[in-house]
């Protein structure tokens, strides 16, 4: 019955690019398109991903009597009883995945408003320090802060796909994130090809001429910084859920910050085909490396794991200096007035 | 048991504050903030590490080899990424991925690094102290050297930047190159030269405090993650504008990290050691809705009023000279609302 090795790669692959998806158009929307650099990008996703931990306990808690059991000490218990309940009761888990996710898209954009506050007004490198600090302080309060998502140990959450029989669970949940990242990626390009999308590259590229012609970047980067916390909130939810659990440790800045910059920057600013690009790549790439990693270990001196920094930040900085559009760059875009005339 | 907690308050602000100066130094260079600033101070502790552990020299002979050591890494950053990007004119935003991006890479040097100074000579090369190396006066209990080395690192270099930026001609060309390079150039001043001097320094003084760093607190390639806010904050605090901005900001928020986490410990208790990270990130919160421009806002605010004073009473030309400060170059926006 295990499933066959070929289907699990392909099955996981597509469900990383569909998570990273989902949190690099968020970014794209507020960096790409709107120039506001959020170093912070693992808040939201954090967020969703602290959501996940906690909510779905708490409805659970109304749906069935588990007695004396707590999430966070008596996880695995739990775990299991409320897996068994989804099991015969499909429908609760799509009532408590679909409350989850208005939680976590809510709290994102939330948070998205907040860490935006103390600078936005300033100039881009003082957004860009604050925001990377937003970041850094929800990975000390989740690590620290046990009741929340089981600290250091971190915590396993419900799996809301029981229901589906084992053979298929594993596929079910690739395709239900590539569904739901197709909706974001579509919802997302309308919303940039839209007069919305050049509103916003006319905020990254010359604010004070948007200033003087009525509109006010301030609000406009408040808005967006908002928009993209319910984003990558969703992308958080969607990783916790794949995962069926939550390590604050993991919500890093490598990860959910700095790999998204590196993923949107390879395949190209503010364009949502740019990353689509250069996410598949970047997943493929290191899913490769993860899987003929076991080849390498052993025959060097050091953890690979530091290898994967090197390469990162390497390709990174080669990437800024030789090509710094990306693979697909940035295209005028092209309205109806402006064929015409 | 005070007495270590001064230490540990006292030596952590001075190792803060000398990393701010570095990156306030280079941000008022190239205008970038570096987030990679904290790895030149990494290098810094295993250069500490080496010198001591394999060659078997005494720690302080570490400070020289890491100031040439990260000054060099430094000067290989701005030449290597910054100097590209800025000549491919490069958006600022770019310009702090590739220090982000630096950071990332340097951190897995580091690292392997790290490993191999384990693997072939096997020694602890990581949360490691050299504690023990250091040279205590007056026996147990008594001072410790670090102590005075770090404090008088402190004093040497406050009063070194003030000499060669105030009372030397290099120092005036310096500021002159920093204020308005295209000026500067066009009398002749090697503005690169200055620049790559700026860096080498910046980097240099971020190795001997990875020295200090290591010899008082532990040394781990992880410290460049969990330090570099409160290096942020320390800059901001100060007004990311001037030197001595930074040493106040960083001296600040050093002695707050530590002795404030003591006092909320003794109201709280333990649980509250690992939010930490939090003080200095909420100072930093704090300057930037409350005094944007940071401490030195507030001096030049009053020595600009006294200095106005003053000039009136000699003059009318007093606006054309407090215009010519710099300080006020900064967000000056929520000024007006507070």
């Amino acid at each position: 019955m295990a499933l066959d090795p070929g289907i699990i790669f392909i099955g996981d692959l597509i469900a990383i690019f569909s998570i990273y998806l989902i949190i690099n158009l968020s970014l794209n929307l507020e960096f790409g398109f709107a120039g506001v650099p959020n170093f912070g990008k693992a808040l939201a996703v954090a967020a969703g991903a602290f959501v996940v931990g906690t909510i779905p306990f708490g409805l659970y808690a109304m749906i069935i009597d588990y007695g004396e059991l707590e999430p966070v000490g008596d996880n695995i218990m739990l775990v299991r009883e409320i897996n068994s309940h989804i099991v015969d009761h499909p429908e609760t888990a799509f009532g408590v995945f679909a409350i989850t996710l208005v939680v976590a898209v809510v709290i994102g954009g939330i948070l998205g408003l907040a860490s935006a506050y103390p600078a936005i007004r300033l100039r881009g490198d003082y957004l860009a320090i604050t925001l990377l600090g937003f970041g850094e302080v929800i990975r000390i309060i989740g690590v620290n802060y046990t009741p929340l998502v089981g600290g250091t140990l971190g915590i396993s959450i419900p799996d809301m796909l029981s229901f589906v029989p084992n053979e298929y669970r594993f596929l079910t949940a690739s395709l239900v994130l590539l569904a739901f990242a197709g909706a974001v990626y579509f919802l997302v390009s309308r919303f940039t090809k839209s007069p919305v999308g050049r509103l916003l590259r006319s905020t990254r590229d010359d604010d004070i001429a948007l200033n003087t012609l009525g509109r006010d970047p301030v609000r406009i980067k408040f808005k967006v910084m908002m928009i993209a916390g319910m984003l990558g909130a969703v992308g958080g939810v969607m990783y916790a859920s794949y995962v069926e659990g939550v390590v604050a440790f993991g919500y890093n800045r490598l990860n959910w910050t700095f790999l998204p910059f590196v993923m949107i920057i390879v395949g190209g600013m503010a364009n949502n085909k740019g990353v689509l690009v250069g996410t598949f790549l970047f997943v493929a790439v290191r899913k490769l490396v993860i899987y003929y990693n076991d080849a390498l270990e052993g025959t060097l001196p050091f953890d690979i794991i530091w290898l994967d920094y090197l390469a990162l930040g390497g390709v990174m900085i080669l990437v800024l200096i030789f090509r710094p559009h990306g693979i697909i760059p940035e295209r005028p875009q092209k309205t109806k007035s402006l064929e015409k005339g | 048991m005070m007495a270590i907690l001064l230490f540990d308050g006292l030596i952590y602000a001075c190792i803060l504050a000398v990393l701010c100066v570095g990156l306030t130094l280079t941000y008022k260079i190239t205008s970038v903030p570096n987030f990679a600033h904290m790895s030149f101070a990494i290098l810094g502790m295993y250069m500490a590490l080496t010198v001591s552990k394999v060659f078997g020299l005494s720690v302080y002979a570490a400070l020289p080899v890491a100031f040439l050591a990260s000054g060099a890494l430094s000067l290989f950053m701005y030449y290597g990424i910054i100097r590209i990007l800025q000549k491919k004119k490069s958006s600022l935003i770019s310009m702090i991925i590739a220090t982000l991006a630096f950071d990332i890479t340097m951190i897995g040097v580091l690292n392997i690094f790290a490993d191999g100074l384990r693997n072939t000579f096997l020694i602890h090369s990581r949360d490691f102290t050299l504690r023990s190396l250091d040279i205590v006066i007056g026996g147990d209990g008594g001072l410790p050297l670090v102590f005075i080395a770090t404090i008088s690192i402190l004093a040497g270099l406050a009063l070194g930047l003030y000499y060669l930026l105030y009372r030397t001609s290099f120092g005036m060309s310096m500021r002159g190159a920093i204020e308005n390079e295209t000026l500067a150039r066009t009398l002749g001043i090697n503005t690169q030269l200055i620049f790559c001097f700026g860096w080498f320094i910046s980097g240099g003084l971020a190795g001997i405090a990875g020295v200090l760093m290591a010899m008082w607190f532990q040394g781990d390639p992880s410290l460049a993650a969990i330090m570099i806010p409160s290096i942020f904050a320390g800059s901001i605090v100060g007004g990311f504008a001037s030197i001595y901005g930074a040493i106040l900001g960083g001296l600040l928020v050093g002695l707050s990290e530590v002795l404030g986490t003591s006092l909320l410990v003794d109201l709280l208790g333990y649980w509250i050691i690992p939010y930490r990270p939090v003080i200095p990130f909420i100072a930093m919160i704090a300057t930037l809705l409350i005094l944007p421009g940071g401490l030195v806002q507030l001096v030049t605010r009053y020595s600009r009023a006294s200095k106005k004073k003053k000039m009136d009473n000699i003059s009318a030309s007093a606006n054309s000279v407090s215009d010519a400060d710099n300080a006020d170059a900064e967000p000056a926006e929520g000024e007006g609302e507070k």
